[in-house]
């Protein structure tokens, strides 16, 4: 592939210091990165620090365009030529690395694969036997509530539970960072709840790890532990809201007066952001016109 | 074959009447061809009646001797259609998977793609000999290039986040392979196989026919050159019903039964 310019796992540097550190699962160390583009550099993202704590759930929240999937490409290895620094538990990387589990924006499934051959995926390049990596898998699709739909494919499947194979799929992997790009952007209002519910659910019984990237705000409050809020590009940190809303927690808190507040906290940093966007986005349209 | 898929999309009665019509053409060729036959028109020899044809291929199926022929062949188009087959596959991804060796070799291949590869048969004459080795030679020549432009093909239109998600999970260069991009190209592969076939029977027989000492093309110029006439349009009507069932077997392969992998 030509995109391959980022090297599989390469430990640049270990540094597990016992104790210190160690409350970081991850960490994310003054990020740059620029693109070359036919109208000069963009900077997609300037200067973003951010750190999980294990078992924390944390999410990434900004409008359209600010670098988060640049962010999340950056984490996951899929990207490079970056400045700045990744550590998964203290311990700097550079490309893919088996700690961090990804699910991506984008439709994701196998389609040739059934729901287990897609979720046993990981499992099978790892290299395990197929009795094993079958019984995992069909863990893990319990675990999503799609026991019963094991040997469907996925166009058989609605959008909502494609996404949860995609979701179950990078679990079998055990990642002990769960990284995730706007999973549910795709998914009506209501699945969007729901589902929520499933991932925290899960995020909460086996205290994973999770760093969620979105631009939604009740997606956002419902899930995590602390929310932080991006500026408009170039991506910078503008802002860090704690979430306190008790365990367990469903959709149902949606209608609670402190999700409210913090939703119209959120909001009020975001408008601001959201709306340069999309002063951007017109007057460059405007320009194009213009130019024709 | 694709016409076959076709009829299987409509309804039934319509379905009916295009079997009709499909059954009525042929009837209407054969039935022209009697005619002319009949009519004394044509050389008598030239156009030989249907039942004289038919007699000669009940003739021809009894001998051991056209199997043998047969064999050679089929064998000499499935060589064919393996080497060039997986050269295109491997040619094909190298190019989809890769801008600067598309931008340095996709024009040569789509260039050459459509050249009469007869043209090369007397150097394969001199590299391979008359034997088998120049049919088989001719054969791969005809079929890698349509092989090799839809892999190609294929392999641009793979969903790229699926790559990722191979990436991610940290797969190997031959699991990205046979894991992702094979089974990701799966129809633009058969469909280029298809289409290889078709040019590799006939790189395969032009050669045969052309310059050979076996193989079904060295029996049809044999007949031609002594004038039997009825043996000749045996061979081709077999010929042509044998080419036939191989693409519609293919085709098969390009639509399988299971849901999903479209
Ligand atoms: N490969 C690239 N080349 C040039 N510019 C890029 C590239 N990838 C991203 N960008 C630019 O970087 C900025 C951030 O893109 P990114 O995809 O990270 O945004 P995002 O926050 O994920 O947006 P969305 O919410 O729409 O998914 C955008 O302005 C985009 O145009
Ligand atoms: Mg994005």
């Amino acid at each position: 592939m030509a995109s391959s310019t980022v090297p599989r796992t390469t430990v640049v540097r270990s540094s597990a210091q016992p104790g210190g550190r160690e409350e970081h699962a991850l960490e994310v160390e003054n990020i740059v990165k620029r693109f070359e583009t036919a109208e000069g550099t963009v900077t997609a993202v300037d200067g973003f620090s951010l750190s999980v704590a294990p078992g924390e759930f944390l999410s990434v929240i900004g409008p359209s365009g600010c670098g988060k999937s640049t962010l999340f490409n950056i984490i996951g290895g899929l990207m490079g030529g970056y400045e700045g620094r990744v550590t998964v538990s203290g311990e700097t990387i550079s490309g893919t690395h088996p700690a961090i589990g990804m699910v991506f924006q984008e439709e994701s499934t196998f389609p040739w694969r059934t729901v287990i051959e897609n979720v046993a995926f990981p499992l099978e390049i790892i290299g395990m036997d197929k009795r094993a990596r079958q019984m995992r898998a069909r863990h893990f699709i319990a675990m999503v509530g799609l026991d019963g739909f094991e040997l469907r494919f996925p166009s058989e499947l609605s959008g909502g539970m494609r996404q949860r194979v995609s979701i179950a799929r990078t679990l079998a992997s055990e990642p002990r960072i769960l990284l995730m790009d706007e999973p549910f952007a795709a998914l009506d209002e209501q699945t969007r709840l729901l589902l929520g519910d499933k991932v925290l659910q899960i995020q909460q019984d086996l205290r994973q790890t999770t760093l969620l990237i979105t631009h939604n705000i009740t997606e956002a409050v419902q899930l995590s532990d602390r929310v932080l809020v991006m500026t408009y590009r170039p991506g910078r940190l503008k802002r860090v809201v704690k979430i306190d809303l008790p365990h367990p927690r469903d959709s149902e808190v949606i209608s609670s007066d402190a999700f409210g507040r913090y939703v119209a906290e959120i909001w009020h940093d975001l408008r601001v952001e959201a709306s340069l966007g999309m002063h951007e986005d017109e007057s460059r349209a405007r320009n194009e016109k213009s130019k024709r | 074959m694709a016409a076959a898929g076709n009829v299987g999309a409509i309804a039934p009665t319509a379905q009916r009447h295009v079997l009709w019509l499909r059954a009525a053409i042929i009837v209407v060729v054969l039935a022209v061809w009697e005619a002319v036959a009949a009519s004394g028109l044509l050389f008598r020899d030239v156009v030989p009646s249907l039942a004289v044809i038919g007699k000669a291929i009940g003739r021809l199926l009894a001998t051991p001797d056209f199997y043998r022929n047969l064999s050679i062949t089929a064998a000499e188009i499935a060589g064919a259609l393996l080497i060039g087959g997986l050269a295109g596959v491997v040619v094909g991804i190298a190019i989809g998977a890769n801008r600067f060796l598309a931008r340095a070799y996709e024009s040569f291949i789509y260039y050459l793609g459509p050249t009469p590869k007869i043209i090369f048969f007397p150097i394969m004459i001199m590299w391979f000999g008359v034997g088998p080795g120049s049919k088989v030679a001719m054969g791969v020549l005809s079929c890698f290039f349509p092989i090799a432009v839809s892999a190609a093909g294929g392999m641009r239109e793979i969903d790229k986040v699926l790559i990722r998600v191979g990436r991610s999970f940290r797969v190997t260069a031959w699991q990205m392979v046979s894991k992702i991009y094979l089974p990701a190209m799966r129809a633009p592969i058969v469909n280029g196989i298809r289409l290889g076939l078709g040019v590799a029977i006939i790189g395969t027989l032009l050669a045969e026919t052309k310059l050979s000492n076996r193989g079904l093309g060295y029996l049809i110029i044999q007949a031609y050159s002594v004038f039997d006439m009825p043996r000749m349009y045996a061979l081709l009507t077999v010929l042509f019903v044998l080419s036939i069932g191989v693409n519609a077997l293919i085709g098969r392969l390009a639509t399988p039964g299971r849901r999903g992998v479209d």
